[in-house]
């Protein structure tokens, strides 16, 4: 693999460096398994007298369960026995998806089964726990239950009416949260602004389709009183403390594995009342118990999100300045908040975020989270960023068509600008180390606008509809505790590494950093690598078991290269200084005549060193050669947070260029650019198939996917087929560079990548097509974008 | 999601497969079973017995005569789109056949399988209907043929009887004065289109004397028009007046990707797509 | 607990023989090489859609969730974890190099597609490979260094 673009970080030493690995793009060696098959996904474990469920979900909405016979599913072949709520409720207390610091949220005590009523189509009612899974189905056929189907509450622009059916009575109508955010005064601003523009865009509920769907094994150890989980989840600490909670283990004796994920993507990181249920069986039983949701379960019971009205106001002056904006966001949940990260986030995020890059001293916002007797929602790639960013960036660039200024010259002028840090979001929340103007400037010179307007002309004449966009964003990474910790949720925002150097010369580095695909382990292994000063095929480590790892938060809000980066650099720095002690006083000489290179402790001045091998062997073997009070501690574990900010963004800017088929209102993706500034690379590669990958998930929302409901609340396209995901023939090429600005946060200097391109993508595609559309006088609104829709804003239908 | 039970028999011959399915009216036929099993497999179908026979061997002929072409019901969509006879006289059956599934599916997805399932969206019904093909059907009084313009019946309903199995269809040969053209709408390739169009034509000196234009995924199956066909014949394309007409003779249905005036805006326009390929 | 109907397969899977093995009838083939401990060949979706089971067999790549065991009988199957000829060994490298895949869930499948296309022997275009892969899904790559990864394998080795 040639190598990319090398860090420049002066503060990671040398690039001149044989073991100079951090900024290259590195392949990912460990990771070969998958092309052999010998990935360790959690449907391939297999333990004695492990049992399988299936679970009798609910077909409605909204439903009162009079009762459930179980008798006939009982004597059904292969069956051992068939749960409801309550045997379940007997090994899981409820738990309540809210947090404190977010203002007053409500949501009820939820179990893992249904007790009288259900509440979403898909929510489990009973389980069936049988010899396999195809013997489980069969039982969930002979299971009677006596439903009262109710009406459903789906719209959720009725949910506060007068006339809306209210989910949980005890709460008195469906509003679940709503929070203001008020800077300046928008009211004067508007009245003084020169050109006033407002817009208002729906974005269709979907889901995140990983294609390992969502499993796990649970294995209730009696005679240790122990629980082991294998688990395909992203945060297994969270997992630790949720299970020891909520079925009355001792903490210290759950174990959480997770090893090979198939995508996860924000799905995976929430708790499901599936398996919670699937634990109590296991600690009721004794015996192994796993689930896994095959894909029909999955599209109804996996966390569902982005589905949001919002109105947006943007004014300006004469110049093209922005005075103010203001928005107001309507969000529909499920009939639960999800625990225990609470579905306010999403919403909360595109108050946070909306109008992020820019200059705007009046800012008002308003978001509304309602229930709804649809599938739960929760946090999903880029949390609320497609939102903020569309929303923004369409008044933009009807603001850049009322004033006369080019799509990018509007931008320009209203960016805060480089050197302007730190500074604030229009919300408020603390900016540090952005790049906007070299952002755009660097997409400009990718693009070449001034050939894409040509070109549009000539396109027109021929009757071929093509259009672009420009749009500027901010991600974001690296959560602090001000994030869910603050709120009294256990979910770490310190994460740390251990490492080690053994007898044999080999390192092992444990991190708390957790690996779905995105290249987690391969970046630990540059990192300790390099800053050892050890060949990578020297560095071995362990992820995702919170017996062998350090404690921390897992993988989620791209923290994986910023946070459990920078826990494996201290950590190996601390290591190498170790190391360097023990060889001063072993080869009797200064430290500073010392450093190690390709796994020797070398001298500076070239004569003889001594291999980390010798060396850990006489630590390890013969002690007593070693000068007395020398400590030799070949061992070092070091930790990170960040502190005093909520997080630590990135930003990016994207281009993309559309036509659109006049007669079957298909449009085509004829071009994708991405700027992306994460800071420090470490491995540019898999930073660079981060963005792609987002933006095609991002393409998905903005076009294809769309979790269709009808009136009663019963998902119409809950199948593979159905459910339209973004496929190879339709997908563009993308073209990806950089602006590399380090965070002042950490060592490393990294910042996360993982979700720009999906938070960036819809907003860049829509405003495209808006370009285009604007030829002929008509514009889209909704997403996804389908062919229907064009269609139908150009008259044709 | 894991099919329900049911019992296997390998048929031996296809008069043992005819005789095993008329004793049981809950058996099912397992050709290429593309379809089949999914059915199975999220419990949308729960037979008796799957009569399994696709190791038949001498039901996937492919045959050349003086006017028509065999294709034998349990050749695959690949080994068609393979064969040197469809190469050298029926390469357009090619060209759909590449927007049928994927490769994977076509190894196994069976012609005849296609055209007795009779999925309203799928491309090989309307190709028959289009081809004014014979299918071929054999049952416990011997061997029978059909008209696919009379074959289709309703959704997912055909003329096959309980003790009938699908073995052939034939396909008349073109005339030198014969074309077949077809185009397609979908959302991603491999899908189901939204709306799809398959015309015979016969073409005298860039004049289309005659057009045969049989739409799929507009109906609950193929639809045959007359009327349209005739206004093409005579005026050529003109979108209003050829959408009124398409109002008129097709009952549209529409699906989760395409409303009924989408999938009538789209057959329009299908029609001026099909006659500017034929223009090329 | 008896399995209600079941038949007695025997094929070759990897050059490795399964004698007179009992299946239920209704376990598809994905399902019996998973519970053989040939857990390479992944289930994504049941209903032929996603790629993911996409195996061997008689030498053309099939969805081994749309066949029954059942009608594997006599059959010679390769899944994942036989691709260890010289041509797929170099297209390894490539998926390698080009990081084409991330969570490794889908590759089993997307590599016994490229064996089919470098089968081919014809020199595709970009385009042209994306239509090949169309029916796999990857949620994590964005498809990019897939092709990428396809378009090296093929010029280096047809």
């Amino acid at each position: 693999m040639d190598d990319m673009k090398v860090n420049q970080n002066p503060k990671l030493g040398s690039i001149d460096r044989p073991n100079s690995y951090i900024g290259r793009s590195l392949p990912r060696e460990n990771a070969k398994k998958h092309l052999d098959g010998g990935g360790q996904f959690v449907d391939d474990l297999v333990l004695p007298r492990m049992l399988h469920v299936a679970f009798l979900r609910s077909p409605f909405a909204h439903a009162e369960i009079k009762s459930i016979n179980v008798d006939e599913a009982k004597k059904s072949s292969g069956v051992f026995d068939v749960y409801t709520a309550k045997e379940i409720d007997e090994f899981c207390k409820p738990w309540v998806g809210t947090l404190g610091h977010l203002g007053e949220m409500r949501s009820p005590e939820q179990t893992p089964l249904a007790k009288k009523t259900a509440r979403w189509q898909g929510e489990p009612v009973a389980v069936v726990i049988a010899n396999n899974r195809a013997q489980a189905e069969d039982a969930l056929e002979l299971i009677e239950v006596d439903w009262v189907e109710k009406d459903a509450q789906v719209d959720m622009e009725t949910a506060l009416d007068e006339n809306a059916v209210i989910i949980h009575p005890e709460l008195g109508n469906n509003l679940f949260w709503t929070r203001t955010v008020n800077q300046g005064d928008v009211v004067k601003a508007f009245e003084e602004s020169h050109e006033v523009v407002e817009t208002t865009l729906d974005f269709a509920r979907h889901t995140g389709v990983t294609l390992e769907s969502r499993g796990i094994v649970a294995d209730w150890n009696k005679a240790e009183t122990k629980m082991t989980i294998y688990h395909n989840g992203q945060a297994p600490h969270m997992m630790q403390h949720i299970i020891a909670k909520h079925l009355d283990v001792n903490e210290g004796l759950v174990r959480i594995v997770s090893r090979d994920v198939g995508g996860s993507f924000g799905i995976k990181v929430h708790v499901y009342p599936d398996e919670m249920a699937v634990a109590a069986i296991s600690k009721k039983l004794g015996r192994p118990i796993k689930f896994i949701a095959d894909r029909l379960e999955s599209f109804t019971t996996d966390i569902h999100a982005r589905c949001h009205k919002i109105s947006g106001k943007l004014g300006v002056d004469k110049e093209g300045k922005i005075l103010a904006m203001e928005i107001n966001d309507l969000s529909g949940i499920g009939p639960f908040s999800m625990y225990p990260r609470t579905s306010a986030i999403e919403t909360n995020q595109v108050l946070n975020l909306s109008g992020a890059p820019y200059i705007i001293p009046n800012y008002k916002a308003v978001g509304t989270v309602v229930f709804q007797n649809k599938t739960p929602m929760c946090q999903y790639r880029a949390v609320g960023h497609p939102i903020a960013v569309a929303i923004t960036e369409a008044l933009i660039d009807k603001a850049a068509t009322k004033i006369g200024l080019t799509l990018d010259k509007i931008r320009k002028i209203n960016f805060i600008p480089d050197n302007a840090y730190p500074n604030k979001c229009p919300s408020g929340v603390p900016l540090e180390d952005l790049s906007h103007q070299a952002s755009m400037d660097k997409l400009l010179g990718m693009m070449n606008i001034a050939e894409i307007e040509k070109q549009k002309e000539d396109d027109l004449a021929k009757g071929v509809l093509t259009g672009y966009g420009v749009i500027a964003m901010c991600e974001v990474t690296n959560p602090s505790p001000l994030f869910y910790g603050v709120g009294g949720a256990h979910i770490s925002s310190q994460d740390g590494a251990s490492i080690r150097l053994e007898g044999s010369g080999a390192i092992h580095l444990s991190s708390s950093i957790t690996e779905q695909g995105q290249g987690t382990e391969a970046i630990m292994k540059q990192i300790a690598a390099d800053q050892l000063g050890v060949s990578m095929d020297t560095v071995r480590v362990t992820l995702g078991d919170t017996d062998a790892t350090p404690y921390g938060g897992g993988t989620w809000a791209s923290r994986g290269a910023g946070i459990g980066g920078e826990a494996v650099l201290k950590a190996a720095r601390t290591l190498k200084n170790n190391i360097l002690d023990i060889a001063a006083a072993i080869m009797q000489t200064n430290k500073d005549t010392l450093d190690i290179e390709n796994n020797v402790v070398i001298r500076k001045n070239g004569e003889e060193g001594i291999s980390l091998q010798k060396l850990a062997e006489t630590v390890y073997y013969r002690g007593h050669e070693i000068p007395k009070g020398t400590n030799p501690e070949l061992l070092a574990t070091a930790s990170f947070l960040i502190e005093g900010i909520p997080f630590v963004f990135t930003n990016s800017a994207m281009g993309c260029h559309v036509s659109i088929d006049q007669d079957t209102g298909i449009v085509k993706i004829n071009k994708f650019w991405a700027v992306e500034d994460c800071g420090t690379q470490i491995n540019p590669k898999l930073v660079e198939e981060q963005i792609k990958g987002g933006v095609v998930q991002g393409i998905g929302g903005a076009l294809f996917e769309e979790c269709v409901y009808d009136d009663q609340g019963n998902m119409q396209n809950a199948t593979m087929a159905d459910y339209l995901v973004p496929m190879a023939y339709e997908m563009p090429d993308i073209i990806v560079d950089h602006v590399t600005t380090n965070s002042g946060r950490s060592i490393i200097g990294a910042k996360g990548a993982g979700e720009a391109g999906t938070g960036g993508a819809p907003a860049v595609i829509m405003n495209a097509i808006n370009n285009a559309l604007g030829k002929v006088g008509s514009e889209v609104t909704s997403q996804p974008i389908t062919p229907e829709k064009i269609l139908k804003s150009m008259n044709k239908i | 999601m894991k099919a329900p039970d049911f019992s296997y028999y390998e048929a031996k011959s296809l008069s043992d497969a005819i005789k095993f399915k008329s004793q049981d009216d809950e058996a099912v036929i397992l050709a290429g079973g593309q379809s089949l099993l999914p059915a199975l497999n999220m419990r949308l179908s729960s037979p008796s017995c799957l009569i399994d026979i696709s190791k038949l061997k001498d039901l996937s002929e492919i045959k050349l005569d003086d006017n028509s072409i065999y294709i034998g019901a349990l050749a695959t969509h690949n080994q068609v789109m393979d064969n040197s006879i469809i190469k050298e006289n029926f390469p357009s059956l090619i060209e759909i056949l590449k927007m049928v599934a994927h490769p994977a599916i076509r190894n196994k997805g069976t012609h005849g399988g296609s055209i007795a399932y009779g999925d309203p969206a799928a491309e090989l019904p309307a190709f028959a209907v289009a081809n004014s093909a014979k299918i071929i059907l054999s049952g416990l009084n011997g061997n029978r043929s059909v008209d696919a313009n009379d074959f289709y019946l309703g959704l997912f309903e055909t003329d096959i009887q309980p003790d009938e199995i699908l073995v052939g269809i034939n396909y008349p040969l073109l005339k030198s004065n014969e074309k077949i053209v077809f185009e397609e709408v979908c959302r991603r390739h491999g899908d189901y289109a939204m709306a799809g169009l398959i015309a015979k034509v016969q073409i005298n000196q860039s004049v289309i004397e005659n057009i045969i234009l049989v739409f799929f995924a507009t109906g609950d199956r193929p639809n045959l028009t007359f009327n349209t066909s005739e206004l093409v014949v005579k005026n050529g394309y003109d979108y209003s007046s050829l959408k009124k007409s398409l109002s008129s003779e097709i009952d549209f249905a529409g699906d989760l990707n395409s409303s009924p005036p989408m999938k009538l805006h789209l057959a329009t326009i299908l029609i001026g797509k099909i006659l500017k390929k034929l223009e090329n | 607990m008896s399995i209600k109907n079941s038949v007695n397969i025997s094929l070759s899977v990897n050059g490795e023989s399964f004698d007179n093995v009992t299946v239920p009838t209704r376990q598809h083939l994905a399902d019996f090489l998973r519970s053989q401990g040939l857990t390479g060949t992944h289930l994504g979706c049941e209903q032929g859609a996603c790629g993911a089971c996409t195996i061997e067999m008689d030498g053309k790549a099939v969805r081994s969730c749309l066949i029954l065991a059942s009608q594997a009988n006599g059959s010679l199957i390769t899944t994942v974890e036989g691709f260890d000829d010289e041509v797929m060994e170099k297209v390894k490298i490539n998926f390698l190099k080009h990081n084409a895949f991330q969570c490794g869930f889908c590759s089993p499948g997307m590599l016994m597609t490229t064996k089919e296309i470098i089968s081919s022997k014809k020199k595709l275009s970009r385009d042209e490979i994306r239509s090949e892969i169309s029916g796999n899904y990857c949620r994590c790559t964005g498809y990019q260094s897939i092709v990428d990864a396809i378009e090296e394998s093929i010029n280096e080795i047809n």
